[in-house]
């Protein structure tokens, strides 16, 4: 049932993807309603999988990676519909929509079981940690698809290359904002869930290795949010910081491979 | 079909001749009350810059409707008919049905997809609907047909993307600040010289919601003048250095044969502060802008070339979207030629229902005679029953006849139905003579669906 329910979510997903790439491929001027209304129902679906699994492991998905990352996809594809939700947003979902079916396919590849983890893992602490750290990173991905939408929409615009580009993304401001929302709202997200999750480590464990990859990782993604935030003083900050973003975003993702592939330390962790 | 349509247009005639036809809406009336003392039974006046159309139907009297036209167009643009000859067009029957869809679908516009024709034919349609008091100029064909071809046009813009994106200079000037700025509302523009193009673009930037325009021009008269149209504030041109750095969007479409706006002018105005992009549309010719100018950070600078791009990948698109559309016209024309044909047999349908429901009656009456036992009731019940049992009967020969005329047959099938059942007096139905068959077309679906409720 878990299973087939994500499964639902994930081929969801994927043909919201194919629809947007279409519409975009075709050279429309603006992304369809139903790209929208497939992830809506990608979502749904995505959310009943989740549901089943709490119903039947009575906890929450977010320990183990299967889990964990199914709960991230979950975060990431809420956070989209919020962001698609106006007509211009909607081309958001070109970067956003394959980005989430990725990191589901992840958690399904990984196995949706729970991992076997010391009772301690549990509790509200541990959750509302693991759920707000989520929300930052989701909204970090938003940042990174409109960031990157912005760059792409500023080099149409200024190197007067009036394509499908030109025509289907949204105008720079909208985008702008999007993304400058996304750092507003995403940063004391994370700020706050590191926080809650150095604490609860503390309580639990005494201490806290400065080389544990889920410290090094987090306090990396805050990097990434401040530098996006720095960016956006002086002049061209909309440029730079749509920049700062998508730079940013890559380095997160592949400081999070590296410490997957390089530290043993913590694998029940994201 | 006794539908046609006389006209001038962009495709027959240069300005000069087309200017002398044109007829203000005014004239309108007075012309379709000479087409309908005349002799017409129907009319509709076109008249807009590209275009003077005259729809009419005839009579089937042998009056030739077009002609009459012809002649009440020449008469207003004082040229002869023999010189008119050479650039009015007339098309008749299906051709004109066809012609006149694809008019307010914009396919026959000097910029295809344009969206002014839709609300010109619907105001036409509108002011020949009011020339005769409670009947209208159009009559119930011209009626059906502008209604249709309304419905049609809003098909086209709806199912194709033939009206998406801008076909003239202010409308690619529009999209491209839009593309920078998304919502236009809130944005300060800089308007610079008070010519034809700088006029039409602050009257599209209005349109599309602007408020806040400035207009600055040598000429303070003209600023203020233009200003007044368009709720734009006017300024002398020593002003434009102070108003740069606030403005959001310039357009620059003066008449100077230099160099307006230079590149120190703008690193000026972007500087200091400012963070918000700067969009600048240099629409003159000679160029008022430095090229230079493009290369600054954050301001984005287009002239005349890029704004015919943007238009050129516009009509490209539409040209694309024409098999579509036309399509979509001749769904519209096979439904109409379906509901002209339909309409012939109305009369004959009629009458074989009136000549069913009198032996009814007959019938029912001398049924009252004999069965006096019956109560109120149960004679009531007989009358529903010998009612549903007519229905029933009729129902099979009324579809074929409606079929028929669908497929061209009707007056053969008219004629035979009228011998069958003996209906003299409705065996020329081939006649259009009957306005009352477009309304009698109405009334009939109005009672065949009453009927169909009491026959279940």
């Amino acid at each position: 049932m878990i299973d087939a329910l994500h499964a639902l979510a994930l081929g969801l997903y994927l043909i919201a993807a194919a629809v947007l790439a279409t519409s975009f491929a075709e050279a429309r001027p603006v992304a369809p309603r139903t790209g929208l209304a497939l992830l809506a129902l990608g979502v749904g679906a995505h959310a009943a999988g989740l549901a089943a699994f709490i119903v039947l492991h009575r906890e929450l998905p977010l320990s183990g990676l299967g889990p964990a990352l199914s709960s991230q996809a979950f975060v990431i594809a809420v956070a989209s519909l919020l962001a698609m939700v106006t007509r211009d947003a909607r081309a958001l979902g070109l970067v956003l929509t394959p980005l989430l079916a990725f990191v589901l396919g992840a958690a399904m590849a990984s196995g949706l079981e729970p991992a076997s983890e010391p009772l301690a893992f549990r509790g509200a602490w541990f959750a509302a940690h693991v759920l707000l750290a989520t929300a930052g990173y989701a909204c970090l991905a938003v940042a990174f698809a409109a960031g990157l939408l912005y760059l792409l929409q500023f080099r149409a615009l200024k190197g007067k290359l009036f394509g499908r580009v030109f025509r289907y993304f949204p105008a720079l401001e909208p985008l702008d904002r999007i993304g400058w929302l996304a750092v507003l709202l995403g940063l004391p997200a994370l700020t706050i869930g590191l926080g809650l999750g150095w604490a609860w480590t503390l309580r639990y464990h005494q201490s806290l290795l400065a080389t544990d990859p889920k410290v090094i990782w987090g306090l990396l993604t805050w990097g990434v949010f401040a530098a996006a935030l720095l960016a956006r003083t002086g002049p061209a900050r909309e440029w730079r910081g749509a920049l700062v973003s998508v730079v940013g975003f890559g380095v997160v993702v592949a400081s999070y491979l590296a410490l997957r592939l390089f530290l043993t330390a913590g694998r029940g962790f994201l | 079909m006794s539908v046609s349509v006389v006209g001038i247009s962009h495709r027959s005639a240069p300005l000069e001749v087309r200017e002398r036809f044109a007829l203000p809406a005014g004239d309108a009336s007075d012309v379709l009350a000479e087409l309908l003392a005349a002799g017409c039974s129907e009319a509709v006046l076109l008249s807009t810059c590209n275009r003077t159309e005259l729809y009419v139907r005839a009579p089937m009297d042998g009056t030739d409707a077009p002609r009459l036209g012809a002649r009440a167009l020449c008469a207003r643009s004082r040229m002869s008919e023999e010189d008119a000859a050479a650039y009015l067009y007339t098309l008749n029957g299906t051709a004109a049905v066809r012609h006149l869809f694809r008019v307010v679908s914009s396919l026959d516009s000097m910029v295809v997809g344009e969206a002014q024709i839709q609300g010109q034919v619907k105001e036409a349609y509108g002011r020949a609907a009011g020339v005769q008091g409670e009947s209208n100029a159009a009559g119930p064909i011209l009626s059906r047909m502008f209604e249709m071809a309304l419905h049609v046009g809003a098909r086209v813009r709806q199912e194709t993307r033939l009206a998406e994106g801008a076909a003239s200079i202010p409308g690619a000037a529009v999209e491209l600040a839009g593309k920078v700025f998304g919502a236009l509302a809130d944005r300060r523009v800089l308007v610079l010289g008070a010519g034809k193009m700088s006029t039409l673009t602050t009257r599209c930037l209005h349109e599309h919601g602007v408020r806040g325009i400035t207009l600055a021009s040598r000429s303070e008269e003209r600023a203020r003048e233009v200003g007044r149209r368009f709720g734009a504030e006017p300024v002398t041109f020593d002003r434009i250095a102070e108003l740069l750095p606030r403005a959001d969007l310039v357009v620059s479409a003066t008449a100077a044969p230099h160099v307006v706006l230079t590149r120190e002018m703008i690193e000026h105005a972007v500087g200091r502060g400012r963070h918000s992009p700067l969009v600048i549309l240099d629409i003159a010719l000679p160029r008022d802008v430095e090229p230079e100018v493009g290369s600054l950070a954050n301001v984005f600078l287009y002239d005349l070339d890029d704004l015919s791009r943007v238009i050129a990948g516009t009509l490209e698109r539409r040209r694309s979207e024409l098999e579509g559309a036309e399509q979509i016209i001749e769904d519209g024309v096979r439904e109409f030629r379906s509901w002209y044909r339909a309409r012939r047999v109305v009369p004959v349908i009629r009458a074989l229902r009136g000549h069913a429901e009198s032996m009814r009656q007959r019938e029912l009456e001398r049924a009252r005679r004999v069965l006096r036992n019956l109560s109120d009731e149960e004679f009531e019940a007989v009358d529903t029953l010998t009612r549903q049992l007519l229905n029933k009967v009729l129902h099979s020969p009324t579809t074929r006849l409606r079929e028929a005329a669908a497929e061209g047959r009707a007056g053969e099938v008219a004629d035979l139905a009228c011998y069958l059942f003996s209906l003299e007096g409705e065996q020329d139905v081939s006649s259009d003579r009957s306005d009352r068959a477009g309304r009698e077309t109405d009334n009939y679906a109005r009672e065949a669906r009453h009927r169909n409720g009491d026959g279940k």
